[in-house]
């Protein structure tokens, strides 16, 4: 039970990882794949803050509970917190990209798209 | 490559990582047990180093100041790009119709909606402000604060309609507030510089604890991240709302 419990973490980033990147692989859509991409980047918050959890603490908040008392990792909390504001911002850039392929070639299929094709 | 071997060289690759992965994960510390030195020099130190009380903002505007300046640039990077992919595509003009698809009817938004957008807008915008201004001492920070305000813009124009809302969001300012945002992050770090210092060093006084004005240098920081992170989104929402406007008759696009 308790191994169990202590893998779930890695299990559900591993999960998430894994199937962003099978929608990634088998998409047919560029708006899909990039909701894909967002699958794949919540892997590494899950990863995250599963690294930085710590049974029975509290926030890293010194508010109304005195300095000392337990607390989980505020290093991984920073960083989980600019990779959501930079995830959404570059999932902007990249639906632009899309409605731009759209615009120019009327297609937003990645398989009707071939690097260096006409 | 065709999608049938893509799916088998995907394939191919999960049999190779997936052993890996769980002999990785079968040898982690157990969970919630794992030993943390970083952070825990961080919540043991900050209160007394930097007078706050909330650490991760010690961490992004401190302690990782300079992440957080590259973080900055890369969400003003991706701004521009977004932007300069976008802009100039559609016709600028306010009067736009909204894109309609054809034999469906556009309705005027219902006196409930906008009122209840009316009513938490502007709720939604001060209390944005409120999290944004308090990141030394409870959770918040210019990052989720400048989100939640620019949130507070889309319920704006849910109520207003594209027209009015529009007529509210200039995106010269815009596009200054998130400039200035990032300019004003790195002017921080050159003023400390500038006294000698080395880069981001936090030279100001740096207030009580539990003060909203506590932690120096910090917050200067906050409020470009805020600008940066509100007028950021401000801009995309703009860019992005401006393709479903429909070409009239006799506009140059």
């Amino acid at each position: 039970m308790s191994e169990a419990v202590s893998l779930l973490p890695w299990a559900v980033a591993a999960w998430l990882l894994g199937i962003g990147l099978y929608g990634i692989v088998t998409s047919r859509n560029y708006i899909h794949l990039i909701g894909c991409l967002s699958v794949v980047q919540s892997a590494t918050y899950v990863l995250l803050l599963g690294v930085g959890f710590r049974h029975g603490a509290g926030p890293p908040i010194f508010y109304d509970h005195p300095p000392g008392t337990p607390a989980v990792d505020p290093v991984v909390q920073a960083l989980v917190l600019t990779d959501i504001v930079i995830g959404a911002t570059v999932t902007a850039l990249l639906l632009a990209l899309v409605l731009q392929l759209h615009r120019r070639r009327g297609t937003i299929d990645p398989h009707e798209v071939r690097p260096f094709g006409p | 490559m065709s999608a049938r071997v893509r799916l088998w060289v995907f394939l191919l690759a999960c049999l190779c990582v997936v052993p890996a992965v769980i002999h990785v994960a079968r040898r982690m510390p157990e969970f919630g047990a794992h030993p943390l030195p970083y952070g825990d020099a961080i919540n043991a130190r900050a209160t007394r180093e930097r007078h706050v009380t909330n650490m991760v903002s010690a961490v992004n505007f401190d302690y990782r100041g300079i992440d957080t300046l590259g973080e900055e640039f890369m969400l003003l990077c991706a701004v521009t790009g977004t932007t300069v992919l976008l802009r100039g595509t559609r016709p600028q003009p306010l009067a736009d119709r909204p894109g309609q698809v054809a034999g469906r009817e556009v309705r005027p938004a219902s006196d409930a909606v906008v009122l209840i957008c009316r009513m938490f807008g502007a709720a939604i915008l001060v209390f944005g402000l409120y999290i944004a201004l308090h990141a030394m001492t409870t959770p918040g920070g210019g990052f989720q604060g400048g989100v939640i305000i620019a949130s507070g813009f889309m319920l704006i124009y849910l109520g207003e309609g594209y027209r009015g809302w529009r007529g509210l969001m200039r995106p010269e300012l815009l596009d200054a507030a998130e400039g200035a945002g990032a300019t004003l992050y790195a002017v921080a770090g050159f003023a400390a510089m500038a006294a000698g210092l080395p880069f981001l060093t936090n030279f100001l006084p740096l207030g009580q604890p539990k003060d909203v004005f506590s932690g120096g240098l910090m917050l200067v920081e906050n409020v470009g991240v805020a600008l940066a992170v509100a007028g950021g989104f401000a801009v995309l929402f703009v860019e992005f709302l401006k393709e479903t406007r429909t070409e009239q008759n006799g506009e140059d696009s």
